[in-house]
């Protein structure tokens, strides 16, 4: 089933056209993967999707609602949730607190209620805090959950990103270049953490440069090349599209290919 | 008609004081991309030093030269001691530390010189010019030569020099300037001495038909800051013009309404701007990088 | 004791300390003073909302503060309200005019935030001389009673530091409830990062505003208390230097704190009147302190904010955070 339709998705900064005329469908409980050399478009599109950025023309359809337009805030409460290329942690605040923002999306309790404390407030607050231990038990790194995120390692800060991006209960995560910065050993951990996302039936898009990674974890692949699609499909039949090598071959040689 | 034209004359005459301050306002935002909140401080210490060099004896070009020189050096000093520390860090810790150092200025002023109201003598003695049924003090034309003249210094500056060059450079890319040989850092020193400088000029300059005294700078410093944002902050050419067009909207709203409108005029101008064309003017500042 | 007990334990003290202060303290200036701490106490609660939970700037504070001691004066003496009327109102004007300020200002950010608040600060100071008929203009605003609820009148020193404080109590118990659930998490969260918050789901522009609000309410009661305790009020103390003055005492407490920013108000607000903590304190020594007074809180927030950006409670926090580990 379609849960994700991008049509003909366009965004132009200027004299540049960042994406140019974009679509393609992301079907329930799979994995896709957006890649292509730097500068082709991919983060500009996944702003584009996710209500951070606004495109030139064309449509975002999730389950039938149209998301060009809405704030990142009214997507995610949608269903789709991200993570970013440089980590947007909130330093000063504990791995465990970072997740249970992520539950805000899904709440509704305000200012009043707080102010007097009532039991509905607090009702939320302590679900709040069983999902943010439940979710960093799922990812296996709960012994981190009361260290501050400024003292995070790299590998356990893109975890606690999705761990957050997944308490606001998405249907659909979309992850920005997840294994950016990452040793081998944290990128291990990585593929475990989104084959266990994706068992529980949570979609999932990922942007990455991480060519073996993406192979591995993907079920089909978009290739973007100077902001248009240039192929879809299986990783074994992206790897071997003509198009895709000469992308690769006749850009900048990417060190990850 | 007369009356209009008198009112033209004061609007220029503060319109022209305003432009100095938001200049300065402009080379500390083009080098740093901050605002710096004790810019009116500057303002402050020119005319409060050059009252106090001529107590002392000098003569007033020596104490006016020496009192614009020592308020650069001490924007100098401020942006060593207090700015660099934090140089590059949140808008939050920039406005904080300057707020603070505006507030120590201040105080050190009151412990220098003492609460009184000062004022200079004008620069030339002699009776108003009249023409048209307008009287022009000297000091106006003073303070609208001396204006002109910093603004032509510092567009050569700009430039003609290598110097301006690299000021104009750093403004662009501060870490592209840093790769091609050029001190940032020192850029940034000499940006506040300038603004300080420049400060000082116009506190010097209007000090004999206004007075002066330690508690001045606050003032001064917001609305050189609403005429920097009223053209458009970050360029030199619309700071001027900016400062001139909210000396004007004070004269005519003070001349034709309540002069008890006059400082008001400003914060009303400020927090339009501020409110209406924000994006316009956070264009460069605000953007952050997702 | 360890921290964690000290930690739990702290508020009571705390609030035991403050309630046996009349009882120990029998000079009537100095129990004054101490109500006077009370009332920057509570501007400076809101404040911490604002700028240490939500890392938004306030210059112009003391406007609300303002805004809420002449409401409060204007209903009372003109208007001829009960106290408690007025003093209801004090808040709803303030929260009426941290909101009219909030929507446009709260969409900027950093630097012209600070001006836009500055600017409403500098606008409001001048509207204070300038609305005569309703403020009195520079001579300011004299005669206005003594606070009182139904028939109780507080006018004693002790009634009224107990009064204060008690606000204070209150502002501090809400202040806690909205830091420790969801909007307090919501506010830490859009200081760290506005993107991730957003990713969130954060109505960011919305907790902007509301803590905005929540805060000018609190400085327009601390106003109203302040006509009520000293029965006078003039433009002169809401200027933009008492707005640098409570910047001055949250930046020293330190930021994600509410204990902080009030024992630094509290220690901030001594340094006015030497002369009634220390006795026998020769006069000039008294007035030499007063005078440097503000280079105090000017070189306060500048080595503060080099040196130890979150403030005092930063620095507590990182030596218990120590002890716990070893």
């Amino acid at each position: 089933m379609t849960l994700l339709q991008v049509r003909n998705v366009t965004r132009r900064f200027g004299g540049l056209t960042a994406v140019d005329d974009v679509s393609f469908d992301v079907y329930e409980g799979t994995v896709k993967a957006l890649i292509g050399p730097n500068g082709a478009g991919k983060s500009t599109l996944f702003n584009a999707l996710t209500g951070f950025d606004r495109p030139d023309e064309g449509s975002v359809v999730f389950e039938g609602e149209e998301l060009v337009g809405r704030k990142p805030r009214e997507v995610v409460r949608v269903g789709l949730a991200r993570t970013f290329q440089n980590t947007q942690l909130f330093e000063e605040m504990t791995a465990g607190e970072n997740v249970m923002v992520g539950s805000q999306a899904r709440q509704r309790r305000g200012f009043t209620t707080a102010m007097l404390r009532l039991p509905n407030a607090v009702a939320e607050d302590r679900e709040a805090r069983e999902d943010a231990s439940r979710l960093l038990r799922l990812i296996g790194i709960e012994e981190w959950i009361d260290v501050p995120a400024a003292d995070l390692p790299a590998g356990i800060r893109r975890l606690v990103e999705i761990a957050r991006a997944l308490a606001t209960r998405p249907r659909l995560l979309l992850l920005d270049e997840p294994a950016a910065g990452l040793n081998a050993t944290e990128t291990r951990e990585l593929v475990q953490t989104l084959f266990r996302v994706r068992d529980s039936g949570i979609t999932v898009v990922i942007v990455e440069h991480d060519m073996g990674l993406v192979m591995e974890v993907s079920d089909e692949i978009v290739v973007l090349d100077r902001g248009a699609k240039i192929a879809e499909g299986p990783p074994r039949m992206i790897q071997k599209d003509p198009a895709v090598i000469a992308a690769y071959l006749g850009g900048e040689v990417d060190d990850d290919v | 008609m007369s009356e209009f034209l008198q009112f033209l004359v004061a609007g220029l005459k503060n319109g022209s004081i305003y432009a100095l301050i938001a200049l300065g306002f402009t080379i500390v935002y083009a080098a740093t991309g901050a605002i710096n909140f004790a810019q009116g401080e500057f303002f402050m210490l020119g005319g409060m030093l050059c009252v106090s060099f001529t107590d002392l004896g000098m003569p007033l070009p020596v104490a006016a030269v020496a009192a614009i020189a020592a308020t650069a050096a001490i924007g100098a000093a401020f942006e060593l001691l207090a700015v660099r520390p934090i140089a590059g860090d949140s808008p939050l810790r920039i406005i904080m530390v300057t707020i603070g150092g505006a507030v120590v200025l201040r105080q050190l002023a009151l412990h220098f010189f003492g609460p009184d109201e000062r004022a200079l003598a004008p620069f030339t003695e002699g009776a108003s010019l009249k023409a048209f049924g307008v009287a022009v003090e000297l000091q106006t034309l003073w303070i609208w030569g001396l204006t002109a003249l910093a603004v032509v210094a510092l567009a050569l500056l700009y430039r003609k020099t290598a110097f301006g060059r690299a000021m104009r450079a750093t403004a662009i890319r501060r870490d592209a300037a840093r790769l091609v040989g050029i001190n940032a850092g020192m850029m940034v020193t000499v940006a506040f001495a300038l603004a300080a400088g420049l400060g000082a000029l116009a506190g010097v300059a209007v000090a004999p038909l206004t007075q002066t005294a330690f508690g001045v700078g606050a003032a001064i410093g917001v609305k050189g800051f609403a005429a920097a944002i009223l053209g458009g902050i970050g360029n030199p050419i619309t700071a001027v013009a900016g400062g001139l067009l909210l000396g004007l909207l004070e004269s005519f709203a003070a001349g034709y309404f309540d002069p008890a409108y006059k400082d008001g005029v400003a914060l009303v101008v400020l927090l339009v701007v501020l409110f209406v064309a924000p994006q316009g003017l956070l264009a460069k500042a605000g953007r952050v990088k997702v | 004791m360890n921290a964690r007990t000290l930690r739990a334990l702290a508020p009571l003290i705390a609030v035991a300390l403050a309630l046996i202060v009349p009882l120990a303290v029998s000079d009537r200036f100095l129990l004054k003073v101490f109500t006077f701490c009370g009332i920057n106490a509570l501007v400076v609660v809101g404040l911490a909302l604002l700028f240490g939970y939500a890392g938004q700037v306030s210059l112009g504070h003391a406007a609300f503060m303002g805004l809420g001691a002449y409401t409060s004066a204007y209903c009372t003496v003109e208007l001829g309200w009960p106290w408690l009327l007025g003093f209801v109102a004090a808040g709803v004007v303030a929260a009426l005019g941290g909101l009219i300020l909030a929507i446009p200002s709260l969409r900027l950010k950093g630097y012209y935030l600070a001006m836009a608040t500055l600017g409403f600060g500098l606008l409001m100071s001048l509207a204070f001389i300038q609305a005569e008929p309703i403020t009195g203009g520079v001579d300011g605003f004299s005669g206005i009673p003594f606070p009182s609820i139904g028939p109780v009148e507080f006018r004693s020193a002790s009634s009224l530091y107990w009064l204060v404080w008690g606000a204070v109590g209150i502002a501090v118990l809400v202040a806690h409830n909205i830091t420790s659930l969801r909007p307090g998490r919501a506010m830490r969260a859009l200081h760290g990062s506005e993107l991730g918050a957003q990713a969130c789901g954060v109505d960011i522009v919305g907790v902007k505003v509301r803590t905005f609000v929540v805060s000018a309410l609190m400085a327009g009661l601390a106003g109203a208390l302040y006509a009520g305790v000293v029965g006078f009020i003039s433009p002169s103390l809401f200027t933009l230097t008492a707005s640098i003055t409570f910047i001055a005492m949250t930046i020293v407490g330190g930021t994600s704190s509410l204990a902080g920013p009030i024992l630094a108000a509290v220690a901030l607000t001594l340094v006015q009147y030497s002369d009634a903590l220390i006795p026998g304190l020769p006069r000039e020594t008294a007035q030499t302190i007063q005078s440097y007074q503000e280079d105090i809180y000017g070189l306060a927030i500048v080595l503060i904010v080099i040196f130890a950006p979150r403030g005092l409670a930063g620095l507590w926090k990182r030596r218990s955070a120590g002890n716990e580990a070893s």
